[in-house]
């Protein structure tokens, strides 16, 4: 046999690159992808870097108890930039390695909207933490959410100050953003049927830099009770500061971040005494009280919802697919809906065939920069 | 009324920040005839580092002396890093380099320090006092007194010293200035020093406000710039009256308009300037000047 110039480079080029072809089949056999779209930079990089903790704490717990269908669980994150061209930019280089069975999308409404059209025509589960209820009632069968949507938010605000704190005379105040727009929305609803229609419905826009037009307003409506809905910590901070300054005192029930680390850390005393609809506390359930303890061991700091939905997240996809015993999509979304009485850090996950998976908030009071768990309030309908 | 009076005193108070940065950009539009796109960055950095003196436990007073020197160092490395190496181009390769600089010094903060946003305690222990019906933040109480000393300041420092004239002297024609054996570079070099200060020092005072946070520059930068067109490019006292202007405006347009289009009345006030008087309240029609 004569060894040709030609057999001889194809022989050293095969040589050559078989040890990376064989690594690189075995690394793509060895691990099961799951995407993450996060706020690495931007006004949200804080709690974007809790959300990416959360998820990760997630899936070593999942990879150490066997993996996703016997493969160690893999997270690739892409930097949102806070942004919805950020976060679309970092879905699309998410969506196009073939290999990413199922993604986490963003805690921010605005941002799921923006991505929701590529969602669809990708066909794969994403797992959400935005609250604006219409993200799954628009017909986006791909959509899971892993927070309780902000119909509730807002039911769970209104009850707890009408029947619990006795109040009327509202002021609602949100951020013109989906986020903001759709809770303030819903809690100006939820009082309605209560018989107790707000007295001010403010919006205001992100980043805004003073808030004494906005003070004066609530303190001129008369109203005894404030409920509100702030996107951004440093947004809720500055007000907070500014309402107790111009001596505005009234009993306040804001959504999730007037729970939030940062927006405790900015506010300080001036978020004493205030109530919030906690997605996540602590001592609320079993499962919520594992992820404070986790949470606490490996990253030092108090855990909010901005770390648990991202773990639970993890934890239901990776629970859904080894249930469907498959990567197909459609399995995966039909076992994401079969999910009942899983027991997360938010709590217990009951999917409907909405796609939402929690269906009641948790009732926290600040005292003196400790959050604490107050009741929790569910809905059955 | 005291509606009014409170939205006036609140309206002043963050138009003085305005102002503060608005001045940074006036002195280097002077002195080199361009915009410098970072100035809000320049309040951002020294923030930072006053947080970081700080807590690295200096004295308040202390760490206000080593972010300001930061600042005036700061000013010369971006003299000789981005507008030096330029000087001989045209404004526009200087204005993308200055937005280049910009981007640069928000990620490298960012790197640096981390996304979280930070508090920083103000000057005073008392967060403000009560006059009548209005509620005065001593905060920016301290912004406002600070804004009228520098007006003071730079009236007497342009107008009475040499050094002032100088610098004077080569903002209007750099050729005659330099035929008069003034060195056209050693006076960019110092009003790129006092650029920064001036920026570090709105941004150190603003930050028991607003936080510090990698956006807070470019936040204030805008609005600053708005500020600028509207008393007049290249006009000291322009600077001054256009962030005090447009802090009054936008905060009473949010209060008895829209909250939500707080931002929209700063730029349709811009907008209006820049059709009816392109020159800015103070500015000379460029015909007017020859």
């Amino acid at each position: 046999m004569k060894l040709t110039r030609r057999d001889f480079a194809t022989g050293i080029a095969a040589g050559i690159a078989a040890p990376y072809l064989i690594k690189s089949a075995k690394a793509q056999a060895a691990t099961l992808k799951i995407g993450m779209c996060a706020p690495v930079t931007g006004p949200a990089a804080e709690s974007g870097g809790y959300a990416i903790k959360g998820a990760r704490l997630a899936l070593e717990a999942v990879n150490k108890a066997g993996g996703i269908l016997g493969k160690q669980g893999e997270l690739i994150v892409e930097d949102d930039q806070t942004t919805n061209p950020g976060i679309v930019l970092a879905f699309s280089k998410l969506a196009s390695q073939p290999d990413i069975v199922g993604f986490l999308g963003s805690i921010r409404s605005t941002q799921v909207h923006a991505m929701a059209p590529d969602v669809i025509k990708l066909g794969k589960p994403v797992m959400i933490g935005g609250t604006d209820p219409n993200l799954t009632h628009m017909g986006n069968q791909w959509l899971f959410r892993c927070r309780p949507n902000d119909s509730y938010s807002g039911r769970v605000i209104a009850e707890f100050g009408v029947n619990t704190l006795g109040k009327k005379k509202w002021a609602v105040l949100h951020s013109t953003d989906a986020f903001g727009t759709a809770g303030g929305k819903a809690l100006s609803g939820a009082l309605e049927k209560l018989g107790a229609p707000s007295v001010l419905d403010q919006g205001y826009a992100n980043q805004s830099q003073d808030f004494t037009p906005v003070v004066l307003a609530i303190k001129q409506s008369g109203a005894d009770i404030l409920g509100s809905y702030f996107t951004f910590e440093n947004d809720l901070g500055i007000f907070a500061r500014q309402l107790r300054q111009l001596g505005v005192n009234i009993p306040w029930v804001g959504s999730p971040s007037i729970t939030n680390v940062t927006a405790l850390k900015l506010a300080g005393p001036a978020l004493y005494n205030t109530y919030g609809v906690a997605d996540y506390a602590e001592d609320s359930s079993e499962g919520s009280k594992a992820f404070g303890k986790i949470y606490r061991d490996a990253v030092k700091v108090a855990p909010d919802n901005q770390s648990s939905w991202t773990f639970d997240a993890i934890n239901v996809l990776s629970a859904a697919i080894n249930k469907a015993g498959s990567t197909d999509p459609g399995k995966i979304r039909e076992a994401i809906l079969a999910t009942r009485k899983f027991a997360g850090a938010e709590g217990e996950y009951n999917f409907d065939q909405n796609g939402d998976g929690l269906h009641g908030y948790n009732v926290v009071k600040n005292e003196k920069g400790n959050i604490v768990f107050d009741k929790h309030i569910e809905f059955n309908d | 009324m005291d509606l009014a009076l409170q939205l006036l005193f609140t309206g002043i108070g963050i138009g003085a920040v305005y102002a503060l940065v608005a001045l940074g950009f006036v002195l280097i539009f002077r002195a080199t005839n361009v915009v410098n796109f970072a100035q809000g960055e320049f309040s951002m950095v020294a923030a930072y580092l006053m947080v970081v003196a700080v807590e690295a436990g200096l004295p308040y007073w202390a760490a206000f002396i080593v972010a300001l020197l930061g600042m005036a160092l700061l000013g010369v490395v971006f003299n000789l890093g981005v507008y030096y190496p330029l000087r001989h181009r045209t404004y526009l390769p200087v204005i993308i380099a200055t937005i280049g600089a910009s981007i640069l010094m928000a990620n490298s903060v960012l790197a640096i320090y981390g996304p979280q946003p930070q508090v920083l305690e103000g000057w005073f222990e008392t967060p403000g006092i009560q006059v009548g019906p209005v509620y005065l933040d001593s905060q920016y109480l301290l912004i406002i007194g600070v804004t009228i000393c520098l007006v003071i300041f730079n009236f007497w420092f342009f107008e009475k010293t040499l050094l002032g004239k100088k610098l004077q002297a080569t903002s209007q024609d750099k050729e005659m200035a330099s035929l008069l054996g003034i060195s056209v570079s050693t006076m960019i070099m110092i009003t790129f020093i006092y650029s920064a200060v001036l920026g570090g020092l709105a941004g150190i005072l603003v930050a028991p406000v607003l936080f510090v946070s990698i956006q807070m520059g470019s936040t204030i930068a805008l609005k600053a710039f708005a500020a600028t067109i509207i008393g007049g490019f290249g006009d000291v006292a322009g600077a001054i009256i256009g962030g005090l202007a447009l802090g009054v405006i936008e905060t009473f347009g949010a209060a008895y308009i829209s909250v939500p289009y707080k931002d929209g009345f700063a730029f349709l006030v811009l907008i209006a300037f820049l059709i009816f008087r392109p020159q800015g309240i103070f500015g000379e029609r460029v015909a007017e000047k020859a």
